[in-house]
């Protein structure tokens, strides 16, 4: 995270106006709302969540204040398969992304003109897995807008709908744009002549690949997938609307019907919260450190 | 005639180059079709009647009983973007041409908010509210989180813009004898617009369809298009839910078109988002 924030700023720190004492608030005084939102509103609820993730259930706010990691215990024992379940559909969506979107940004950099068009036409998964996924769920009904192509492929809708391919097809999807672009980002860096000397000296399409650009990419390949993974991990509505019950195990569901059904189980769903926040912290981190040098660039 | 055919012949054999790129194409052809299948098929079952037939009837549903839905996430995405303005320009302009102790570390806390699951955001905030500051299911709450969720957005872009501006215009108006406020007006923020509008863009696109946060911390009072789609999504697939989450889409997809004749795409390159 902060190499990359580094990066943003790196240039930065050349001009530096007057010198004095006040010269030197006026930066930090500048900065300060956007301080004071951060501390108010994601800060402080957020260490509040750790605070209430180490007591039973409600007691915390009827003035029962005595700490455990009992919560904890049952994340990692009780609702292991949930935390499983979260990692295992964000892993697999993210390698599907990866399989199908690095020849589409591959295609994307070296072959395709029309360029604009595509990148306005990615903007509809950006607009939230909601719509992807209730639209792709019409597409599955029997009358859907596709049943005769559907039917000529000899896929039968319905059996597709409340599945794990489909729930992985509709994280995919959403995530796509992510991969393309940070993979497209590293790809743009590879010299087309690179890949010809190699097709010159006699290496075969695969050998190009495995030899070249996948070594030239590494950087926005792992990116993007850690990417991905980050979004993935917090999914919520696409199992429900196109997964069944193992797809609905995820950590963001289960988390949110404690905290909101009539259990009111606050300090399990926190505890579910903080895991859930600890591994997007690190994957994001990781990706923001493979990133460097496509940020802002 | 059989000579044009034998001298033809050749042009039709198999084209191993031609081949590839009549794949490649439609590869991504394909995948721009995924990419707006989920809009056509909602925008197709929202214009179905009852009777079979095809017609308008769902979209006056839709703005008869979601207008106020409606017009509250209009209200709330607007009055994000003001406030996300006003914090992340002067943060912008401090980051790139003042002296801030702890820089990038300082950035990288800025942009936690970001990078926090919807769900886990949503649960701490709902807590928070309900028990801390005690202002549960308000639109001051909403628009706080809000405004801390997608800031960041905004600052990213005007950073990018800021720091390709050179100092030389600015330098120029302060010699002809600018005062700072008349250089910010009149040199700085004209030509930042390109950066500035890339994080309303952005801001709007995220808020405008954010449902899960929300779900968490809005009430009956205060509950947002998106919220109502999904809620909506829980209780049946009717024409007039397709027609609300059509209408958003189409919102959504207009102004990033409007944004993309004008500005290009080239701002909201540091966001990663598009």
């Amino acid at each position: 995270m902060s190499t990359a924030a580094a990066e943003l700023v790196a240039v930065s720190d050349a001009p530096t106006r007057g010198v004095g004492w006040r010269a030197r608030l006026i930066g930090p005084g500048l900065v300060l709302p956007a301080v004071i939102a951060t501390i108010g509103f994601s800060l402080i609820p957020l260490g509040y969540l750790v605070i209430i993730s180490l007591t039973h259930k409600s007691d915390y706010f009827f003035g029962h204040h005595d700490y455990s990691l009992k919560n904890y215990d049952l994340v990692f024992h009780r609702y292991r398969l949930n935390v499983v379940t979260t990692l295992r559909l964000g892993l697999l969506s993210s390698i599907i992304t990866l399989i199908f979107g690095y020849p589409f940004a591959y295609i994307l950099i070296r072959k395709v003109r029309y360029r604009e068009l595509v990148r306005t036409l990615m903007v509809f998964p950006l607009f939230g897995p909601l719509y992807l996924a209730f639209g792709l769920y019409y597409v599955l009904l029997p009358k859907g807008p596709l049943a005769g192509v559907l039917e000529f492929l000899h896929i039968k809708g319905t059996d597709l709908l409340y599945s794990e391919p489909m729930t992985l097809f509709g994280m995919a999807l959403f995530t796509f744009p992510f991969m393309v672009m940070n993979v497209g980002a590293a790809l743009s860096n590879v010299d087309p002549m690179l890949e010809e000397a190699a097709q010159t000296l006699g290496a075969k399409g695969w050998q190009v690949f495995i030899r070249v650009l996948f070594p030239l990419s590494k950087s926005g390949i792992l990116a993007g997938f850690l990417m991905c993974f980050g979004w993935n991990i917090g999914v919520f509505v696409v199992p429900i609307l196109l997964g069944s019950l193992p797809q609905q195990r995820v950590l963001s569901l289960v988390l949110q019907q404690k905290a909101m059904s009539s259990q009111l189980d606050y300090g399990l769903a926190s505890a579910m919260g903080i895991v859930l926040m600890a591994i997007a912290f690190l994957v994001t981190w990781l990706s923001l450190k493979f990133s460097r040098g496509a940020l802002g660039a | 005639m059989s000579s044009i055919a034998a001298r033809s012949q050749p042009r039709i054999r198999f084209n191993r180059r031609l081949v590839g790129d009549i794949l490649a194409h439609t590869y991504i052809w394909i995948w721009l079709g995924l990419f707006a299948l989920p809009f056509v098929a909602t925008s197709i079952h929202s214009l179905e009647l009852p009777d079979g037939g095809y017609g308008f009837a769902a979209y006056t549903d839709a703005f008869g009983s979601f207008k106020s839905n409606l017009i509250t996430s209009f209200e709330v995405t607007g009055l994000t973007i003001a406030i996300n303005l006003v914090i992340a320009i002067p943060a912008a302009y401090a980051f790139v041409r003042h002296t801030i102790p702890g820089k990038g570390f300082l950035l990288s806390i800025l942009n936690l908010s970001l990078y926090t699951p919807a769900a886990v955001m949503g649960l701490s905030l709902l807590i928070t509210y309900a028990f801390l500051f005690h202002i549960p299911k308000s639109t001051t709450g909403l628009v706080a989180a809000y405004v801390v969720g997608s800031y960041p957005l905004m600052l990213v872009p005007m950073i990018v813009a800021l720091r390709d501006l050179p100092l030389v215009y600015e330098e120029a108006a302060r010699t002809l004898g600018a005062n700072r406020l008349q250089c910010l007006l009149r040199i700085e923020l004209p030509l930042l617009g390109p950066g500035i509008s890339a994080g309303i863009l952005l801001t709007f696109v995220i808020i405008f369809n954010e449902f899960l946060v929300t779900l968490f911390i809005a009430g009956p009072s205060n509950t947002t298009a998106a919220l109502r789609v999904y809620n909506l999504t829980r209780t049946g697939f009717l024409p007039s839910t397709a027609a609300l989450a059509a209408i958003m889409q189409l919102v959504s997809f207009l102004v990033v078109l409007f944004f993309f004749k004008f500005f290009g795409s080239r701002y909201l390159k540091g966001t990663y988002l598009i």
